[in-house]
This record gives C-alpha cells, structure tokens and sequence, in this order.
C-alpha cells in the first residue's frame, strides 16, 4: 500500500460504538418516529382510567397525536401510562407488566393516586407512588386530571423521547478494559 | 309475575310487636328507625336459629341479606345483619355481639347465600371468623397480608409495606 | 435477567381452582373421567385485561371454550376507604365518597350525605332537592352511557361507534357539571343541608336544549345495533338472572329489573322529592344480558322525564341550610343510620356509626356492584369464554364500588 494511504483511518465497526455523525442522525429520525408513534398501555386502574378513555374518544382526541392505538398487551407497547391508585395487592402485578414492556420504554404517573397516593396517602394498602415500583418519565398532576392535562404531558413525553440516543454514552471503566483495538 | 313487592303491608309498630313476640327469648331492644327498619340485638347462641326463622317466617320473611357490617366496640366486636322482608317492603337492622377474645360465630350462608363475600370482607377487615363457612379467606386484601385493619388498634406495620 | 419469564408461584384463588379440578375429577365429573385426555385449563383473566371494567381478576377454570367455574379475585383497587372514614371529618370526607363509584360520583355523595343528614336531623333545603334530583339524574344518564358504551366495545374491542357516540353526548352533560360544580368527575359538590352552588344564569336553558335532543341520540344509538344479528345472537338469551337469584344474592338496579323484580329504591323506599315526580320503574322479562341492556337504555329516556319535570318544578329560595356556609364541623349524636339510594348500578348506601365526635366511628358500604358480583361464578359457568365477556360488560362493574 503506498505511504500516503497508510495514515488514513478506514471506518471501523467499533468506531459506531461512539457518538458520531452517522448515529446522530439515525437517533434523530428513529427518535422523531418513535415519539409521534408511541404505543400506550392501557393501565387504567381507577378514576383517571376514565377520564384517559375520554381522552380518547370524540372530543379530546388522542389520535391526532398518534397515540390512539392503546394496546391491552404490554409486549406491543412502548408507553405505560398509570391511571389510577397502585396498592400493595397490585405493585407486584405491575412490576411484571412493566418487566414485560420491550425496551425503549417510558411511563407515565397519571394523576395524584400514582404520583404520590393522592388522598388515599395514608392509606394501610396504598403505595405512595408509582415511582417507588417503576421509573417514571412524566408526572401528571390532578385529581383527575383533564384530558388537556394528559395531553400536555403525552408532549412532554415526546419531547423527552426525542432526546432518546440508542448509542449510549461508553462508561469510562469498560474503556479501561477493552481489550484490544483502536477506540 | 312473581316477585312482588310490599304484598303484605303492615305499619313499623305492628312488625316490630310482631318480632318481639315471636323472638320474645331471644331479641333484645326491639325498637322501630323510621321510615322503615326494625332494629334489635341478639345472642350470637341464638343467630344460627334466629336467622332460618326470620327467612321462613310466612308474614315478614326476611329473605334477602343486603350486607353484613364487622364493628370493632373496643370492648367486643358486633356483627351486624342487615336483611330485607319483600312481602312487607321493610328492613331488618339485627346487631349481634361477638366477644373480642374469641370473635366466632356462625355463619348464615346456609340461610342467605349472599353472606358468603359479606362475611369474609367482615373477617378480612375485623376478624370475626364464620365458623363454618365453607371458604373463608381473604377478600379485600392481599393472602399473606398481617392483621385485621378496622381494628381499632390497628398498627401499620412494616410486613404489610414492602414497597415503601 | 429472565425473572419476568417465569411463571409465578400460584396463589391462593389459583390454587382453589387446582383443588376444585381435583375434586371434580375424583366424583367423576372432570374433562378426563372417561379416559380422554385431560382438557381443563386455569386461566387468569386480569387484573390487567381490555375486556374487564377495572381491575378486576377472574380465575377461570376452561374446558376447551366451556367455563367450566370462575373465582373472581377482587381487591386490587382497595384503597382504605372504610378506615379513611375514621381519620377525616364528616366533611372532609366528602370528596373521598365520590371516588367510590367513580363513574357515578353524584350519586355516591348523595347517599353519604344523606346519611349524615339524618343522624344529625339536618334537612336540606327544597331548592337543594331538585338540584340533587335534576344532577342525579344527569349522573345516571351518563354513568349508563359509560355502562353501555363500554358493553359494546367490548363486544367487538372498540369496534363499534356506539362508544364513540356515547362518549360524545356524555361530555356535554360533564359540560353541564363542569358549569355547575367545578369539576368534570369529582364533584364534591353536595354539602349537608343542600349543595354549594346555586346554578348558574343560562344554565337551566342549556339544560333543557341537551333534553330535547336526547330522544334523538337514544334514537341513533338503538339503530346502531339493535338491528345487528350478531349483536342479538351474542347476547338474547345469555347470562340469564332469574328471580330467585335476585332474592338470593341481594341484586339491585338493573340487572334485578331486566328480570321483571320491580326494585327501585326512588319508588320502594323513596327519598328526596322522589314521591312528587312521575316517572315509570323500568322492567323487562327475560333477565338476559340483552334485556340489561335496554333496561339502562329505557332508563336514560325515563331520567330525561325526570329532569324535564324538576326544572319544570324547581322552586326558588337558598341552596344551603344556614346564613353562608353550611356547617364545616358537624358532630352528630351517638347513633347509628342506614340509608340506601338508588345509584345508576342498584342500592348504594353507607351504614354509619357515631359516637358523637367528629369523625365516624364506622362507615360501611353497601355497594351494589360488590353484591352483583357474587353470581358471576353462577352467572358464567357452562358458557363460551366469549359470551363471559358480554355478560360480565352487562352486569356493569366499576371497581372502585367493590373494593373500595
């Protein structure tokens, strides 16, 4: 090989394990679809149950953010959306669901019962939160809250959701360890 | 056709005359709640007897149960049947007193079947054990959960809490 | 890592369905008595399922299709209520009671309040009557919009545009509330001794021009499916309640009228200004999920008559007992009060006790969906798992009533 082509650096398949143009773009495009395409999951569990059905129907239409197809099966699901009170019968059931959900997944706290307990909080069967289960991405206030109120945190959710990058940040330590190459 | 209501009407101070006298031994403190309930205690010995007849009796049966209430009374438990008479369109309000060391009294589902989820709602929440219903456990809250809530000295405790 | 792969270990409904297996099994009675390969299957449905109304668990012990025996599991939505009750005051316990049966929340606060009204010997003013009436009623004409609209989706999951239009009529009476109380579901709106706002100018008139197109909705929503074949086949003659069930099992509301039991607490037991309007009890024959469904429809038109009638009668004068405010703190006399009200679903009452401080000493619930449930094990045995759908949409459950 003559000298002059020897300093060039071919892109190599570990180089993809690094942020760069071409991830940036594909987490953008990928990022953009997923979030104006999300899947709920239907976990109304109470009150607010009812009022996220009203959020899908005529009037406050869901559909026109593309989340109308809420799919009774966590397994084609990308969106959990709590809605309703979780006791201490219920946390199990719900951790198995959301182990059930594919990654990326995100959920959301509908409604004071599953931010906080709401007004049952002192409750000897309540827990105090979703979040003391699950992960939650948004928080929604209300008792119950608005469909406006859902939908103001469905877009904050899909802001979120753009931010999503699916090459992820290499710890330092593996870096340390890596055995061979050129990264 | 069939099920009618208020066929044998009678005035709240006849029923109650009438169930007094009929269950002189065994009611205690009859007395008449307008519009339309008679309410009495009774021994938890006689419950069993009472209630088979309080369902056949040909003037006012009282042939539904509408719920079974378990009170904690600090110092006993009381049991409290509410039943409802078609024949007369009135409602029977009957308290029954369980002693607190040991909450047993008999069931009633052989009478009305719809004591079944009554009284192990009653168990789960106050446990007063029905001695011989035929599958009594926990409704309300979860199977190995520890204690009975609407005790009056019901602590939180921390078994019941694993996802603090 | 494979820990949500697992099956879990069964519980205790699970392992009374294994033990019924067995015993059936042992009298002779089970799929593989002569031999055959054996057939039955314990399948959960829930606490998470599209087709169940909340979350309610029903263990069911399938024969290829056939529903062999179900065990409902209930008690996952048990949110304390009854020990709430003993830690709020009387009147801050209001907003707790609507969130019973959240599709009906006037209702459930009526009865509440009524209760304390007559342990404390408070009466509520006759302007606040009608209004309860004239909001109860709303509340029931869209708590059955839910109760069927939801039926019918899930018959066919939200394949039908019967929900969708439903849902549509529905919002304009939660318009309605919203101007009146605040709030599109939970109202806490009554207060004892009346309610806390009077209703607002142009109200009654929005009112009444929501009325008059009713018999036209109820119109369009019969032709969307009373017509369809497969919409009477699935459900004509299915999940039969028969009188001596009624009795049996303490059935209110309408499922105890589509069986021709004429059980109607606004006329048996009547209460408020009731005994002044004229309005029919609604019954049918068959008792079948099909006939529980058009009870709830001729309900709707019945409610309409209702309201028609209170505004027509509503008189003038305040709408709370008392100069301002009706009272905050109320301590009423050691005693103990029963009252039962005709709620969209049967006799919802609160059976309370006091002691004379100022919170309760007891407060019970009768709840009516909690006593409905009671047959579904009767109800559901020896039919398809399909048909358990419908008759289960037809009792019309709301979770938040059974478990409280």
């Amino acid at each position: 090989m003559p000298e002059r082509l020897k300093a060039v650096r071919y892109p190599k398949l570990e180089h993809f394990n690094e942020p760069n143009v071409i991830t940036t773009t594909a987490d953008f495009i990928f990022s953009w679809a997923r979030s104006h395409s999300v899947f709920p999951f239907t976990y109304g569990l109470a009150c607010c149950a009812i009022e996220m059905l009203s959020s899908g129907f005529a009037r406050f239409d869901v559909a026109r953010y593309g989340m109308e197809v809420f799919r009774p099966t966590p397994r084609q699901c990308d969106l959990m959306i709590v809605a309703g009170t979780v006791n201490e019968k219920m946390a199990p059931v719900l951790k198995r669901l959301y182990d059930q959900m594919a990654e990326p997944k995100w959920v959301i706290s509908m409604g004071a019962c599953a931010t906080s307990g709401g007004p049952f909080y002192d409750g000897y069967n309540v827990v105090n939160g979703v979040d003391k289960i699950v992960p939650v991405d948004v928080y929604i206030p209300g008792c119950p809250p608005r469909p406006e109120a859902l939908f103001q945190g469905l877009l904050e959710l899909q802001v979120k959701i753009q931010q999503h990058k699916f090459v992820a940040e290499k710890p330092a330590i593996a870096e340390a360890a890596a055995p061979d190459g050129e990264a | 056709m069939g099920l009618e209501i208020g066929t044998h009407p009678m005035s709240m101070d006849d029923i109650a005359s009438l169930l007094a006298e009929r269950f002189a031994a065994e009611f205690h403190h009859v007395r008449v709640q307008e519009p339309d309930t008679v309410v009495a205690r009774c021994a938890r010995e006689d419950l069993a007897a009472v209630a088979r007849s309080l369902k056949e009796h040909p003037e006012v049966g009282y042939e539904t149960l509408n719920w079974i209430a378990g009170v904690d009374h600090v110092k006993h438990f009381e049991s409290v049947y509410h039943v409802y008479s078609w024949k007369t369109n009135t409602y029977l309000e009957l308290h029954v007193e369980v002693p607190r060391a040991t909450p047993e009294i008999d069931t009633v589902t052989g009478v009305w079947p719809a004591a079944d989820w009554h009284e192990r709602e009653s168990f789960d929440m106050v446990g007063i054990v029905y001695t011989g219903h035929p599958d009594l456990r926990r409704i309300l809250l979860k199977d190995d959960f520890v204690g009975h809530p609407l005790r009056k000295d019901y602590v939180d405790l921390a078994e019941n809490h694993p996802h603090v | 890592m494979f820990d949500e792969f697992e099956t879990p270990e069964p519980d205790e409904a699970v392992k009374l369905a294994l033990r019924r297996i067995d015993e059936a099994t042992a009298r002779g009675e089970g799929s593989d008595a002569d031999g055959l390969a054996f057939n039955e299957v314990v399948v959960n449905m829930g606490p998470q399922h599209p087709s169940t109304h909340g979350v309610l668990r029903l263990v069911v012990t399938l024969d290829g299709e056939l529903v062999k025996d179900v065990i409902p599991v209930i008690g996952y939505l048990h949110r304390c209520k009854e020990k709430l009750a003993e830690r709020r005051t009387y009147f801050q316990y209001i907003p707790i009671v609507d969130r019973t049966e959240y599709v009906a929340g006037i209702n459930c606060e009526w009865a509440y309040v009524m209760t304390v009204e007559k342990l404390a010997g408070i009466r509520p003013t006759r302007r606040a009557e009608f209004i309860r009436v004239i909001t109860g009623e709303l509340m029931r004409i869209a708590s059955h919009l839910v109760a069927v609209g939801t039926f019918t989706a899930d018959l066919s999951p939200l394949g039908t545009a019967m929900v969708f239009y439903m849902f549509r009529d529905r919002e304009v009476i939660l318009d309605l509330l919203e101007e009146l109380t605040g709030a599109r579901m939970m109202f806490n709106y009554f207060r004892f001794g009346g309610v806390r706002y009077d209703l607002p100018d142009g109200w009654v008139e929005k009112c009444r021009a929501f009325l008059k197109k009713m018999p036209k909705l109820m119109r369009e929503y019969e032709s969307l499916v009373d017509d369809n074949a497969i919409f009477l086949q699935r459900t004509q003659g299915k999940g039969v309640i028969t009188q001596q069930d009624v009795v049996d099992y303490g059935i209110t509301g309408p499922n105890a009228r589509a069986s021709a039991v004429a059980l109607d607490l606004r006329r048996t037991r009547p209460y408020s200004v009731y005994p002044e309007l004229d309005f029919e009890v609604c019954t049918l024959e068959h008792g079948d999920v099909f006939d529980r469904y058009k009870v709830r429809m001729n309900e709707m038109r019945e409610s309409v008559k209702i309201i028609e009638q209170a505004l027509d009668m509503l008189p003038r004068g305040p709408v709370q007992v008392g100069s301002l405010r009706a009272p905050y703190v109320i301590t009423p006399p050691p005693g103990s009060c029963y009252v039962g009200q005709e709620n969209p679903r049967g006799e919802y009452g609160t059976y309370i006790e006091s002691d004379g401080s100022r919170y309760p000493y007891r407060l019970k619930y009768r709840d009516p969906c909690f006593c409905n449930l009671q047959i579904f094990p009767k109800l559901l045995s020896g039919n398809k798992i399909a048909d358990a759908v419908a008759i289960s949409g037809s009792i019309d459950l709301v979770l938040g009533g059974i478990d409280r």
